[in-house]
C-alpha cells in the first residue's frame, strides 16, 4: 500500500476514535509537554543569562571590586560570611589604587547605591526608585543609553552639580505631558535638575534600572549617601577578555600591596565577573538537562506501552477488516505499513499536542513571571522524531501480528 | 475452440490436510476439477464435505497440501504469500455472506479497496469504482456508508468491489445467506446479468437449492471428494443428507 494511503487511513482511524486516541496518548503528551516546557524555559533562561542578566549586572569584559560578593554561588559558610563582614568598605582611595595598578586602556568607574527611595516633582511622586551615585562613564560601562538630553559629564562631577539622569519609568510617571529636561526633582530634602532620560531596558533586571536615578558621585556623596566617602563597587571595563584577566591580576596585586596584605593572607576584597555568575547558572542548567532525559524517557516508555496495547486491541477488533484486506490483495507488508503508519501517526499526534501544551505552559510562565520563554527549533524536531520513534517501536509488535494473520481465520473471526 | 485455453480453473489431485492436535484431518482427498470461462457454477455439499476448503484454495487464500491448481494458465500451488495476494487482487473477486464492507467507508471507497492494493492511481481508481457501482445499479449511492444501505444494496456494493479489478472469477460464498428471499432474488438477478452480459465466470457456494438452481452447473462434494460434476438438483434428496 502506498505510504500516503496508509497515512490517510491512519488519520481517519484516529479521528473515528477521538476519545480513545486521546487517552491512549496521555503518556506521550505528558512526556513531550515536559520536554518542550523544560527546554523552552531552560533555553529562555540561558539566553537571558547570557545576553541580558550578566550584561546588566556586570557588562561585558568587565569585573568589579566589591567588599563582599553581591551574588553568592554555591554555599557560603558562616565563617566566610563573618570574614566578608570584616572586609573594609571601599573608598575613593581604593579607586586611585585601582586606577594606578590597572593597565592602560581600561575604564574605571565606581558607584554607590542608596537602595530604594522615592522621588517627587510637584504633586507627583514615584516610590521604590533606585538612587545611584556614580562616576562619569558608569552608565556607558553598564551599557545604559541616554534617550533624551545628556549623560553625566566630568564637569558635573568636578563641580559637584546637583543634576540627575532619570530612568524612563520615572520620566513617564512624573512628567506625563511635559519634557523632564531642566525640571527639578526632589529626593528627600534635596533638589536635582534633570539633564537626561535613559533608554528603556525592560526585562527582569532592566525593570529595576528603568526606575533609577543616576547622580554624579560627588553630589550624591554630599547629599544622599548613607555612608559618605564610601563606595559599593569599582567597575573595570577592558576592551577584551584577555585584557580583563590581565587587569584583574594587576588590580588584585595593587590592592593587596596598598592594604599591606602578607602573602599568606586572603584578599580582604572580592573580584567578581559575569563568568562566575554564568558558571553558577550552568550548574543548574546541567542538572536540569541531566534529569530531563530520564523523566521524558519514563513518560515515553509508558506512553509507548499504552499505544502498543491500544494497537493490539485495535488489531483484534479489526481482524475481519484485515482478513478482507488480505482477500482483496493486501500483502503482509501492506498490512504492516498500515498499522505502523497508524501507531506512528497516533504517537505523532500526541507529540504535536505535547508541543502545543508545552509551548503554551512556557508562554504562561513567561506571562506570569519575568522568566523568558524561548522554544528552540531543534526541540520541535526532537519532539517530532521522538513521536515517530515511539510510534514505530510500539507499533512493530501489533503490526506484525496483524500482518501475519491467516486471511481465512481472520475473515471468519467474530 | 481450444478447450484448454478456455479453462479458467483446472485442478488435479488437489488435497488439503489439517493438523488438529495429534490428528490429521483430510479435508480434500484428491479433487479434479475443470471450469471454463463464463461458466456459472454452484458448489454444494453438506458441512464437512470440504466445500469451504475448496473455495479457499480456488480463491488462493490457502495453498494445497498436494496436487496441482492451474488458474488462468498459471500454476499457483507453490506460490508464496505475496504472490498469492497479487493473484487474489488480479484474478479473484470475493463476495461474502456477511458482505465484509468497511463500516466507516463510503461505497465508493469500499469498491476502490482492491485497486489501492493493485497500485492504481487515485483518479483512475475513482473512475473504475464509479463504473463498477453503476454496473450494480448503485450509481446514486456512491457516497453512502454501509449503515445507510439496505442488505441487498450492501451486497451489491460488495459485488461491485469484487468486480472492480476485472477478475477472471467471481467467488461467492453463500452470497444470499444473510438476505431475505426478495433481496436474494435481486442479487441473483445481478449475477445472472453479469453472467449473460459481461461473460463473467461465477462460482458460488450455497446450501439453498433455489439459489443453486440459478447456476448452469452444480458441483457437489462429499467427504472431501467430488460427488458429482453436474448434479441434478431437481431431486433434492439425491444431493444432501
Amino acid at each position: 500500500m502506498p505510504l500516503l494511503e496508509g497515512l490517510r487511513l491512519a488519520l481517519s482511524q484516529i479521528w473515528a476514535h477521538k476519545l480513545k486516541s486521546f487517552f491512549s496518548l496521555v503518556g506521550v503528551i505528558i512526556g513531550i509537554t515536559f520536554l518542550i516546557a523544560v527546554i523552552t524555559i531552560v533555553e529562555g533562561m540561558n539566553r537571558y543569562v547570557r545576553e541580558d542578566f550578566a550584561g546588566s549586572i556586570f557588562g561585558i569584559n568587565t569585573f568589579t571590586v566589591v567588599r563582599r560578593p553581591s551574588i553568592q554561588t554555591g554555599r557560603t559558610t558562616e565563617e566566610q560570611r563573618r570574614r566578608y563582614a570584616r572586609n573594609p568598605r571601599l573608598t575613593l582611595h581604593d579607586v586611585d589604587v585601582v586606577r594606578r595598578s590597572a593597565p592602560p586602556g581600561v575604564t574605571v568607574t565606581w558607584d554607590s547605591d542608596r537602595g530604594f527611595d522615592q522621588v517627587r516633582y510637584g504633586e507627583r511622586e514615584r516610590k521604590n526608585i533606585r538612587v545611584v551615585g556614580a562616576s562619569e562613564g558608569y552608565a556607558t560601562v553598564q551599557g545604559w543609553e541616554v534617550a533624551r538630553g545628556r549623560g553625566l559629564s566630568p564637569l558635573d562631577e568636578r563641580r559637584g552639580l546637583k543634576v540627575a539622569v532619570i530612568g524612563p519609568d520615572i520620566a513617564q510617571r512624573l512628567f506625563p505631558a511635559e519634557s523632564p529636561l531642566g525640571k527639578e526633582i526632589r529626593v528627600g530634602p534635596y533638589r536635582f535638575q534633570v539633564v537626561g532620560v535613559f533608554e528603556k531596558r525592560g526585562g527582569l533586571l532592566g525593570g529595576i534600572w528603568d526606575a533609577a536615578i543616576l547622580l554624579p558621585f560627588s553630589a550624591y556623596d554630599e547629599t544622599l549617601s548613607r555612608d559618605p566617602g564610601k563606595l559599593d563597587e569599582i567597575s573595570v571595563k577592558a576592551p577584551t577578555e584577555k585584557a580583563m584577566n590581565d587587569a584583574m591580576s594587576a588590580v588584585e596585586g595593587g590592592l593587596r600591596a596598598d592594604r599591606r596584605l602578607r602573602p599568606a593572607r586572603d584578599n580582604n576584597f572580592q573580584l567578581q565577573t559575569s563568568s562566575g555568575l554564568l558558571s553558577a547558572w550552568n550548574k543548574i542548567n546541567n542538572v536540569l538537562l541531566t534529569v530531563l532525559p530520564g523523566l521524558v524517557s519514563i513518560a515515553l516508555v509508558v506512553g509507548g506501552i499504552v499505544i502498543m496495547n491500544i494497537m493490539l486491541v485495535s488489531v483484534s477488533q479489526r481482524t475481519r477488516e484485515i482478513g478482507l484486506r488480505k482477500a482483496v490483495g493486501a500483502r503482509q507488508s501492506d498490512v504492516l505499513v498500515q498499522f505502523l503508519a497508524e501507531s506512528s501517526v497516533l504517537s505523532l499526534v500526541g507529540a504535536g499536542l505535547g508541543v502545543g501544551i508545552g509551548v503554551g505552559l512556557a508562554r504562561i510562565v513567561h506571562a506570569l513571571t519575568p522568566l523568558p520563554a524561548s522554544t528552540p527549533l531543534w526541540s520541535l524536531g526532537l519532539a517530532v522524531a521522538l513521536g515517530v520513534v515511539v510510534g514505530l517501536v510500539s507499533g512493530v509488535y501489533p503490526a506484525s501480528r496483524a500482518a501475519r494473520l491467516d486471511p481465512i481465520v481472520a475473515l471468519h473471526a467474530e | 475452440m481450444d478447450a484448454t485455453r478456455d479453462l479458467v480453473i483446472m485442478t488435479r489431485g488437489l488435497t488439503k490436510d489439517y493438523q488438529m492436535g495429534s490428528e490429521t484431518v483430510h479435508a480434500l482427498r484428491g479433487v479434479d476439477l475443470e471450469i471454463r470461462r463464463n461458466e456459472y457454477i454452484a458448489v454444494m455439499g453438506p458441512s464437512g464435505s470440504g466445500k469451504s476448503t475448496l473455495m479457499n484454495l480456488i480463491g488462493c487464500l490457502d495453498t494445497p497440501s498436494g496436487g496441482e491448481y492451474v488458474l488462468n494458465g498459471q500454476a499457483v500451488q507453490d506460490l508464496d504469500d505475496d504472490e498469492l495476494a497479487r493473484i487474489r487482487n488480479r484474478e479473484i473477486g470475493f463476495v461474502f455472506q456477511t458482505f465484509n464492507l468497511l463500516p466507516r467507508a463510503s461505497s465508493l471507497h469500499n469498491v476502490e479497496l482492491p485497486l489501492i492494493y493493485g497500485g492504481v492511481g487515485s483518479a483512475e481508481r475513482r473512475e473504475r469504482a464509479e463504473e463498477a457501482l453503476r454496473m450494480v445499479d448503485l450509481g446514486d449511492r456512491m457516497e453512502h456508508k454501509p449503515n445507510e444501505l439496505s442488505g441487498g444494496q450492501r451486497q451489491r456494493v460488495a459485488i461491485a468491489r469484487a468486480l472492480v479489478n476485472r477478475p477472471s472469477i467471481l467467488l461467492a460464498d453463500e452470497p444470499t445467506g444473510n438476505l431475505d428471499s426478495a433481496t436474494s432474488a435481486e442479487i441473483m438477478a445481478v449475477f445472472e446479468h453479469l453472467h449473460k452480459n459481461s461473460g463473467q465466470t461465477i462460482i458460488m457456494v450455497t446450501h439453498e437449492y433455489d439459489i443453486a438452481a440459478h447456476a448452469e452447473r452444480v458441483i457437489t462434494l462429499r467427504d472431501g471428494q467430488i460427488e458429482s460434476l453436474d448434479a441434478d438438483i431437481t431431486v433434492p434428496h439425491a444431493v444432501a443428507q
